[in-house]
């Protein structure tokens, strides 16, 4: 089943209505991106370019040390890119933080929750940071607290959570805005099973509503089921981009996403430090 | 909805801290602890001279004058608890001793046998000088002066000891004139035939008088207590830099700050809740304290707090410390990656502020260059604009340049966080 066939029986898109967003258009534009770190003579990120479309679920793919999150990093704001232009619906990341940042929302891959908090407060107080008023943040946590299965934990304080149910929060509090464009990293890593398809179908509901999803994951299964395309990264450069069936069928030896990774980025060990 | 977001930060650090009730019981607690141990302890070494009794055997050889003299005179002088024993062998000094070596008494004094009879016979000596004719018949002994032995507890100090050792030699050059001037006009009456009444009036001819240059008519002198409980509550609120420091790098290690980083807020907007609750934290610390200082301790018996009668200055100045102290642990949270880093800093620099600030030794008694170095510790601002509060009764404005230094080094802290965050 493809993925748009999928997304029409989704009933999800009263909540989040923002169909408007034509796919295809580019949302972001990436020219020449380059991020040396302090220390070290080789760039993270090497003279990249990537165009992402409007309305794209894209997965960013590569070994540990590839460059993933140093990009995701530099599309959030929290850190410098050496050089490059990045421009997101048209502003420029390097002048329109405060406007780009409205527009965007990002999951990490660590918890990003106050423990001693309850969901509820967690939320309300991510929400009233993006400047939602209350009664309308109230019932926008209320059906989506309802939606991820957590209505009834709503005034439990997080650090009793488990790491299922703390995914979905972390989840919840990077989208609380409904933004147009929505980062995750690593969404649905080191959760049960149960957990990672209600996350992966809630994401799908997203996009299906208009939200453009940019996603990173070692998940090459999940990976392939999710993205409309894929840009395989290694060393800082992009290596390969395209949808998850062209990439394999342009590898005739390879039978899945994960062959073609392989493939593209060796078998070596690829050990961070 | 620039205040509403200020607001809701301001909740979430206030539920964060309360939430963690051990941590807010430490809070107050371990200051209240610190402030009551630390008085009681030092308020032996505060207290006048004259409200502590020195304990001192004396050893009584003479059996005459001096040694008469000496063990009523010493014993009105207020200072020392004397305890005379009549020396007839020398088991008695054997034990004296004893006494002193086991730190039962502090001091031990020894009038010599033949002490009144030196001095008598440098009378006679004199006036033999003077009036060669008379007194013909009288020949003085071959002493002329004689030894009073001290022997100290081995623990006391060289200071306390050259201030007894003082002490005595004033006494006993005073009882020595009194027996000098007695002897003297004994003598004079048998070669005038005479007999007179010499009344030598027992208060000295000039006496010194300590007048206090405070304009406070409220007259509070500098005790353990009026100097402690403001020093080491500076001390307790310097000490929040530790779970200042520590809410931030949870913040930072648990991914949180990140996310906040991504949010259409300044940074401000992350510190300056902090800031808030942590400034009513030691507020409301500084008012425990002050509290237990006025109604708690005379109960211990230390004297009670006196706060002066400018509320006004307190609060600001109290304000201003509270400030200075979380800007001070922001600024170490922003630049200490870990915990450890964090509360191993924030203790050890908070025990060096308040060493040269002047809260453990008063600055006056520093050498010369730590009194210069002291005057950059916002410890030893905070000190003397409670000095200058509750002893001078100072008004808002005479702590101003105090109150003024404090904030600067608020806003120099949270200058240095955000820069530390914006370019690490």
């Amino acid at each position: 089943m493809k993925s748009s066939e999928r997304l029409k029986s989704n009933t999800f898109t009263s909540t989040i209505n923002r169909g408007q967003h034509l796919k295809g258009d580019n949302l972001i534009d990436i020219r020449n991106l380059v991020k040396v770190y302090k220390g070290r003579s080789t760039p993270a990120v090497d003279d990249l370019s990537l165009q992402i479309g409007d309305g794209e679920i894209f997965g960013i793919l590569g070994p540990n040390g590839a460059g993933k999150t140093t990009i995701i990093s530099i599309l959030c704001n929290l850190i410098h890119p050496t050089s490059g232009r990045i421009s997101i619906d048209g502003l420029s990341l390097a002048t329109d933080k405060r406007k780009i940042k409205q527009l965007t929302g990002v999951v990490f891959q660590d918890i990003a929750l106050y423990d001693r908090l309850t969901a509820f407060e967690n939320l309300i107080y991510f929400g009233t940071l993006y400047g939602i008023h209350r009664q309308e943040l109230e019932d926008r946590i209320n059906n989506l607290l309802m939606r991820l299965g957590l209505d009834k934990f709503r005034n439990e304080k997080v650090g009793t959570f488990s790491g299922g149910m703390k995914r979905r929060i972390n989840l919840l509090a990077g989208l609380l805005h409904n933004p147009r464009l929505l980062f995750l990293d690593e969404p649905a890593v080191g959760i049960d099973v149960q957990s990672r398809n209600v996350i992966i179908e809630f994401l799908q509901e997203l996009n299906a509503s208009g939200t453009t999803i940019i996603y990173t994951s070692h998940m090459m299964e999940e990976a392939q089921k999710l993205c409309t395309r894929v840009a395989v990264i290694d060393y800082g450069k992009v290596i390969a981009v395209a949808t998850p069936d062209e990439l394999i069928s342009n590898n005739p030896d390879c039978r899945s996403l994960e062959d073609v990774f392989l493939k593209l980025t060796g078998r070596s060990l690829r050990d961070e430090f | 909805m620039k205040l509403r977001k200020y607001l809701i930060s301001v909740q979430k650090e206030a539920l964060l801290l309360l939430r963690d009730i051990e941590g807010v019981v430490l809070i107050f607690l371990m200051p209240i602890i610190l402030v009551l141990v630390v008085t009681l302890l030092q308020h032996r070494t505060f207290q006048n001279l004259a409200e502590v009794k020195i304990p001192v055997v004396l050893v009584d050889y003479d059996n005459d004058s001096l040694g008469n003299a000496f063990s009523r005179g010493i014993g009105n002088a207020g200072i020392f608890e004397v305890t005379t024993i009549r020396g007839t062998d020398s088991s008695q000094l054997q034990k004296a001793r004893q006494d002193v070596a086991g730190g039962k008494y502090q001091i031990g004094i020894v009038i010599p046998e033949d002490a009144t009879l030196s001095i008598k016979n440098r009378v006679i000596v004199l006036i033999q000088q003077q009036l060669p004719d008379a007194l013909k018949t009288v020949k003085a002994g071959n002493s002329l002066q004689s030894t009073i032995s001290l022997f100290f507890d081995p623990v006391t100090k060289e200071s306390f000891k050259e201030l007894t050792r003082a002490s005595l030699e004033k006494f006993a050059t005073s009882t020595e004139n009194r027996i000098f001037i007695t002897a003297y006009s004994k003598v004079i009456d048998a070669i005038t035939g005479q007999q007179s009444v010499i009344d030598i009036p027992d208060e000295p001819g000039i006496v010194f008088r300590e007048d206090l240059v405070s304009e406070y008519t409220g007259g509070v002198m500098p005790n353990s207590v009026q100097h402690n409980v403001p020093a080491w509550t500076l001390f307790g609120m310097f000490l929040i830099c530790i779970p200042v420091a520590g809410s931030i790098i949870k913040e930072r290690s648990e991914g949180c700050l990140a996310r906040l980083k991504t949010l259409p807020i300044s940074f401000l907007n992350i510190l300056m809740p902090k800031t808030i609750v942590f400034v009513v934290i030691c507020l409301l610390q500084a008012l425990a304290i002050f509290l237990i200082g006025i109604y708690l301790m005379p109960v211990l018996g230390l004297p009670g707090l006196q706060i002066g009668g400018n509320n006004a200055a307190l609060f600001f100045i109290s304000f201003a410390s509270a400030l200075a102290a979380s800007g001070f642990g922001i600024a170490i949270g922003s630049i200490a990656s870990t915990h450890v880093q964090a509360s191993t800093f924030g203790s050890v620099s908070t025990v060096i502020l308040a060493a040269i600030g002047g809260v453990w030794v008063p600055v006056m008694v520093m050498p010369e260059i730590m009194r210069k170095i002291s005057a950059f510790s916002p410890l030893n601002w905070g000190v003397t604009g409670y000095y200058n509060v509750f002893l001078r009764n100072a008004s808002t404005l005479e702590v101003m340049p105090e109150i003024l230094k404090l904030t600067a080094f608020f806003v120099i802290c949270i200058l240095a966080g955000i820069w530390f965050r914006k370019s690490g």
